[in-house]
């Protein structure tokens, strides 16, 4: 299968690798954080130029990645060891990879800025954070805890939202970066129970053998296996596949990578076309090896999600890419469209699909950030973004015309363009997969082609803009700044030395990615220069590419409003379930008030009192607790009241008093039999022997009953008539009440605990028979009541009588707020 | 040693009567009222290195020296203490933001007797030992937040207080009924001696005791705002000064939450069902999971839902505050009904100690987020007079230093790393994903996208966006400023650093489920 000529072994660089030093690797991610807590303070000396200082400090962390390169391993520190959370750095070729990229990639970044930028608004937030995104990537390609990985992840996905969000004042913006957030951070949530599960089961957050810790990845199959066993292989790989598909904006959730566009275009070239999107795809390279075993065409649940997804992601977004109507929106379409090629790539067991990943990060990273820079430079120059009003460019901007053309036909994969190579793998890798099962699976490569169809298609019309006619309606177009061109021209540059020596930046760059993401040992691979010279499937497979493409090239328009109508066809939209999913939300959230918080109180107050009751209830339910009979008044007796005919009087009148409540018809007639109730309960103490307790119980029923009559007149007379229908529930809440109330009293009375402390108030409380002159160890008083509330629990005491200064404080606030003038 | 249990209390109590007679030396009242949460700190500080160098790690003070279970006692253990090393420092910000936040007549006339009764109220019910004591501070704490939460008198002050006061005071009759029934079916108030009652009586002695504890528990979650008790706390945490609605939010809340792992975990833990549909020998706290997993979801939903509508930010704060407590209550819900049958110790390095860790580093992130995000809208509403989203917007660009503190408690909320709200989050879905509970996994991640929902609204009504002419022509104070900003640095310092605040939650949590070493703690002198 693996064609002799294309493949030479070579001793894995797992065995023969050079540790990485560890205080180059923790100044790499400390670098930008540094420099982004400067930012503010260097802004105020240097203005505009804070973009020279930025690229320094990128610079310099590009320069301490290049002096890691070849480097292997693991280096750690202790960071949360409570936890088993360790800062682990590694460093591997795919590291390397993403590393050299984010520093790479931003070094160009903030000098184009320089000229991008000026004139900008808040031009020190926007390098602050820019800086802290750096450092945030860095932490991504070299974090190998999980935990530590996280909390790099989603610093990404902050500082993104903060950088779509740069124009603060528009309101395309602020929808844009509150998708992004919503979708990338959401994602990344699904993402870290993904992450959990993995550590409940290997109790381990490292990826790779440190120190102490197990490497998950190091131990992949006895993982998987246990994954297996325990029924979360699935769940495992779709909760991280969930988090690298929002990351990497994957249909369906590549809807907030277009509007992301509304970001400043360097943002747009770093974070969302060659650094933060692939963060999503270098996740899943990285754990390709865990989930995907040696020798196999297919691995369990990882090749049929990812590929499916991959696949799914690359033609969709390329249909759309034909759709857009702004350049900056083909570019981004066209960016999900290329990130479904890596996904589906490490989604494939077979090695060429772990080649194709990897070269095509290093690919899609040069040509892409280079056309975005050429996008900015056109938007920048001609003021429109608009495809149909832009074409023949390259007399105004020959330069940037020539790295267009470059890098349009890299992203075309025309040969010898280092674009064609990583497809052509991809093709491979499809082609075996589809051949090896036969049947349904030669769909695999059939939808790649279809894909690819498109991905030509919008390329070509990408290039379109800077040949054919000058439109009239095209006005003045400028010369961009150096500090604009020069970075581009780097990355144009970039293409065409890959392009050159396509198997040298393999055997030094992205053949070492490869290893990362392959599982076992892992030999380099070298693709046919210039052009395949063998008639394989797929060489076949990129002639029908590119001969379908450059035949419907012609139907380009018709294409574009035929895509454009069908995105229109209802349901089909995950735009719309977005924005009708966010209406729904806010429309649910009307019923919160409207049926939650009425702000009625009768209905807070019956919610309450029956949830109250069916805890009670259920608690007494739940622990089978027997319901003691009744004993009779006479069961009172027993408790010290007196019993007989004088209580039975009391108790009915009270009775009477209650139910005189509920129908009085008046204020007054109300206030006066809820006294008959209360003095009834006085009288009931003095039946108990309780004559302190009958004191303070008439005094308070003799104030209320004032202070009733005194406000009375303050209330509206009008109770209003009260409906039956209403009544009923009311009377059920009542009644519900009623029962668990008198059930409790039952319960707790009849028990007879096997201890008291009272009989220890009854001991200490009076004055003993002998003591000393002060007594300490007795309460010294005659009445057991008064000594518990002075001495045995004089605590209470001190706090109640605390609430009683603050109700006169309360009276004394509410009369002095009232009548306060305007003096704040 | 000792002695210093009851310093944090009476540090409070002094410094409200003190705070008393000042009104007409407004400089001195502030600067007295201030001090005196300057020293609260330190006492509290003091009690929490006492605590930490006590060999057992309690410190028990007995009032009047009358020996437990028949005096009161109060018991500072690492559960306690740190509670109110939360309370210390929300209430030293609080203090410093109020001196510029509250109407200056407002403060003359009784804000600052109020402010720090409800310390005491607090203080008292996080260090006592027993359970009618517990009610009195309970009073003393909802008295001065009735006044509080009226405090500046128009209608819609009013109307909340009155919601909030009438349904805590039908709280507090469930409350002395459920204690009442307590003591009758147990002989005793002190929490201590309790627990080993119940953990030593037969079954069958104990039986009213479950339903008396659900009753009981609707209290607590009366306190805390959990669904269906949260009744009052949008229209309460809205009508509230900032301060105020932030100490409610970020403190007082968390008693209700401190006295359910107290409570519930400490002391009714060790009582064992009859058998029935729990099982045989399986604890009350069987019970209590199905409920609070329910009470937790029902939080989340109606608190991240009721938030993403909302025309104004304290409305919103307030909401999230119903959604967040529900977060606190998930992970207590799933070590609940991982508790190990009656009579076996409760494991170090299980999901129960696990679960309580999760929803107490939970408790101190909402502590110093929410109370840092009503700082800041406490600081809006005092310079602009609304926090309408409506009249708000571009504060990010006329304040980006009170706009950034936002944005940190807000992303704490949230669970971003490395705050400190990412680690509460991170152990909540870790409780879940070891329970393996898809249930609790899917709340959880549904309160979360709600979460960044509300939030990334808020952010993008009220702080980014042109600013409105308020905004624009508006100078925040400094002092508020100050607070945010403070508060914000503790959060990613707590974030960053988080092995501490492990440490810490982790030891209360172990604190929480020793039931023995409590005992012997408390009763150890009488026996």
């Amino acid at each position: 299968m693996r064609g002799d000529l294309k493949t030479i072994k070579r001793a894995s660089l797992r065995s023969h690798g050079v540790q990485p030093e560890p205080a180059v690797l923790f100044a790499v991610l400390a670098l930008p954080f540094v420099g982004a807590a400067l930012t503010p303070l260097v802004y105020r000396v240097l203005g505009e130029r804070t973009a020279y200082f930025a690229a320094a400090v990128a610079t310099a962390c590009l320069a301490l990645v290049l002096t890691q390169y070849g480097t292997h391993g693991t280096v750690s520190v202790e960071w949360i060891p409570q936890l088993g959370v360790n800062l682990v750095l590694y460093m591997d070729g795919l590291a390397f990879l993403v590393a050299l990229l984010a520093s790479g990639v931003g070094v160009l970044v903030f000098t184009y800025s320089g000229g991008y930028m000026h004139g900008e608004p808040g031009q020190d937030k926007y390098y602050t954070t820019l800086l802290v995104f750096m450092g945030a990537m860095l932490g991504v390609a070299l974090a190998a805890d999980l935990v530590a990985l996280f909390v790099f992840w989603e610093l990404t996905s902050v500082s993104s939202f903060l950088l779509i969000g740069h124009y603060q004042r528009e309101a395309s913006s602020i929808y844009a970066s509150r998708k992004s957030m919503l979708i990338t951070v959401a994602g990344g949530l699904f993402m870290l129970v993904g992450f959990l599960f993995l550590h409940d089961v290997t109790g381990s957050f490292a990826l790779f053998d440190s120190g102490a810790s197990q490497g998950i990845i190091t131990n992949a199959e006895m993982v998987r296996e246990e994954l297996s066993a325990q029924g979360l292989l699935l769940p495992v790989v779709a909760l991280v596949a969930l988090g690298a598909a929002t990351k990497s904006a994957q249909v369906p959730f590549h809807i907030w990578l277009p509007n992301a566009m509304e970001a400043p275009t360097p943002v747009s070239a770093f974070l969302h076309s060659a650094t933060m999107v692939k963060a999503g795809v270098y996740l899943v390279g990285r754990f390709r090896p865990l989930f995907v075993p040696e020798e196999v065409y297919i691995a369990e649940v990882w090749t049929p999600l990812l590929v499916g997804l991959g696949l799914l992601t690359m033609t969709v977004a390329a249909m759309l890419a034909v759709s857009a109507t702004d350049i900056k929106e083909l570019l981004a379409y066209s960016t999900a469209s290329h990130l479904g090629l890596i996904v589906a790539g490490f989604g494939f067991a077979v090695s060429y699909g772990g080649e194709a990943g990897a070269f095509h990060i290093l690919n899609h990273a040069s040509f892409k950030a280079a056309l975005f820079l050429v996008a900015g430079i056109v938007a920048h120059e001609a003021g429109t973004r608009d495809i149909g009003s832009l074409s023949g460019l390259r007399d105004d901007l020959p330069i940037t015309a020539a790295i267009a053309t470059v890098a349009c036909l890299s992203m075309a994969g025309i040969p010898p363009f280092n674009g064609f190579f990583s497809k052509e793998l991809l093709f491979e890798a499809a082609w075996e997969t589809g051949a090896h099962f036969g049947g349904l699976w030669y769909l695999v490569p059939a939808v790649a082609v279809f894909g690819s169809v498109f991905t030509f298609l919008y390329s070509i019309k990408f290039l379109s803009l800077f040949y054919g006619d000058r439109p009239d309606g095209l006005g003045e177009v400028h010369s961009p700044p150096l500090a604009m061109v020069a970075p581009a021209a780097v990355l144009g540059l970039a293409v065409v030395v890959i392009s050159l020596v396509p198997n040298l930046a393999i055997e030094y760059v992205a053949g070492l990615a490869y290893e990362g993401v392959a599982p076992g040992d892992a030999h380099s691979f070298t693709v046919p220069w210039p052009i395949p010279t063998e008639v394989t499937p797929y060489a076949l497979m990129s002639l029908v590419t590119i001969v379908l493409g450059a035949a419907l090239f012609p139907f380009y328009d018709r294409l574009h409003g035929a895509i454009g109508r069908a995105r229109r066809f209802p349901y089909t939209s995950p735009n719309a379930y977005y924005d009708g999913g966010l209406a729904a939300l806010e429309r649910a959230s009307g019923f919160v008030p409207a049926y939650v918080q009425t702000r009625m109180f009768r209905t807070y107050a019956a919610s309450t009192l029956l949830a109250v009751c069916a805890l009670a209830l259920g608690g007494y339910l739940v622990a089978g607790t027997p319901i003691p009979p009744f004993g009779g008044l006479d069961s009172l007796t027993l408790l010290g009241v007196v019993g007989g005919i004088p209580l039975l009087v009391i108790l009915l009148v009270a009775l009477f008093g209650a139910a005189a409540v509920g129908i009085a018809d008046s204020h007054v007639a109300g206030v006066l039999t809820l006294s008959i109730l209360g003095f009834m309960v006085a009288i009931f103490y003095v039946l108990a022997s309780a004559p302190d307790l009958a004191l303070t119980q008439l005094v308070i029923e003799t104030l209320v009953l004032l202070i009733f009559l005194l406000v009375l007149d303050k209330l509206p007379t009008w109770y209003g008539d009260l409906e039956v229908r209403e009544a009923i529930p009311d009377a059920i809440v009542a009644g519900v009440v009623g029962v668990t109330v008198t059930l409790t009293v039952l319960v707790t009375t009849s028990a007879q605990p096997s201890q008291n402390i009272a009989s220890f108030f009854v001991e200490n409380a009076p004055i003993p028979g002998e003591h000393d002159p002060v007594l300490i160890d007795a309460g010294g008083g005659g009445n057991i009541v008064n000594v518990i509330l002075v001495d045995f629990r004089a605590f209470d005491t001190l706090g109640e009588i605390t609430v009683v200064a603050m109700a006169a404080l309360a009276v004394l606030t509410l009369v002095g707020m009232r009548n306060r003038g305007e003096d704040v | 040693m000792t002695d210093l249990v009851v310093a944090p209390l009476l540090v409070a109590l002094f410094t409200a009567v003190a705070t008393l007679p000042l009104r007409s030396a407004r400089r001195v009242q502030q600067a007295v009222s201030v001090a005196g949460g300057v020293v609260y700190l330190v006492a509290v500080a003091a009690l929490v290195r006492a605590v930490k160098a006590d060999g057992d790690g309690y410190l028990v003070y007995e009032l009047s020296n009358w020996d437990a279970p028949f005096g009161i006692t109060l018991v500072a253990d690492d559960l306690s203490v740190l509670m109110l090393g939360l309370t210390a420092v929300v209430s030293l910000a609080a203090l410093v933001f109020s001196v510029r936040g509250i109407p200056a007549v407002g403060q003359r006339l009784s804000y600052h007797p109020l402010y720090h009764l409800m310390v005491v109220g607090v203080t008292g019910s996080f260090l006592t030992g027993d359970i009618f004591n517990l009610f009195v501070w309970f009073e003393v704490m909802l008295m001065s937040s009735y006044v509080l939460v009226v405090f500046y008198s128009g209608p819609d002050e009013t109307r909340a207080a009155l919601h909030y006061a009438f349904l805590n005071l039908l709280g507090s009759a469930v409350m002395l009924l459920s204690i009442g029934g307590l003591y009758a079916t147990t002989g005793t108030l002190n929490m201590a001696d309790m627990a080993e009652y119940l953990a030593a009586a037969p079954a069958s002695q104990t039986t009213p005791v479950l339903g008396l504890s659900a009753m009981l528990f609707a209290v607590f979650a009366l306190k805390a705002g959990i669904v269906p008790f949260q009744f009052w706390v949008p229209d309460a945490y809205r009508a509230a000064p900032a301060p105020v609605a932030a100490m409610l939010a970020g403190v007082v809340k968390k008693v209700g939450i401190y006295a359910i792992v107290r409570l519930y975990f400490t002391v009714f833990a060790v009582a064992t069902l009859p058998p029935g549909p729990f099982g045989d020998n399986a604890t009350f706290l069987a019970f209590f999971g199905p409920v609070f997993l329910l009470m937790a979801i029902g939080s989340i939903v109606v608190g991240g839902l009721g938030a993403v509508g909302r025309e104004d930010l304290d409305g919103l704060l307030a909401y999230s505050s119903i959604g967040q407590v529900g977060f606190i209550v998930l992970p207590l819900a799933v070590a609940a009904s991982a508790v190990p049958a009656a009579g076996t110790a409760i494991p170090g390095d299980g999901i129960v100690t696990l679960g309580i860790t999760a929803a107490l580093v939970y408790s101190v992130n909402h502590g110093l987020a929410k109370s840092l995000l009503f700082f800041v809208s406490g600081a809006l509403s005092r310079t602009l007079g609304t926090v309408r989203f409506d009249a708000l917007g571009g504060v990010s660009e006329r304040n980006p230093a009170l706009a950034g503190s936002f944005f940190i408690g807000a992303l704490a909320l949230i669970g971003i790393p490395p705050l400190s709200g990412f680690f509460g989050k991170f152990l909540v879905f870790d409780v879940g994903a070891r329970a393996g509970s898809w249930v609790v996994l899917g709340v959880a991640l549904l309160g979360a996208i709600l979460t960044i929902a509300y939030f990334t609204l808020a952010w993008a009504r009220g702080f980014w966006g042109p600013p409105s002419d308020a905004v624009a022509g508006a100078h925040v104070d400094r002092s508020f400023v100050l607070v945010a900003a403070v508060l914000a640095v503790a959060i990613v310092v707590l974030g960053v650093g988080f092995g501490p605040l492990y440490d810490l939650s982790y030891e209360a949590a172990r604190s929480a489920t020793e039931t023995q070493g409590y005992v012997d703690a408390v009763l150890g002198g009488s026996q």
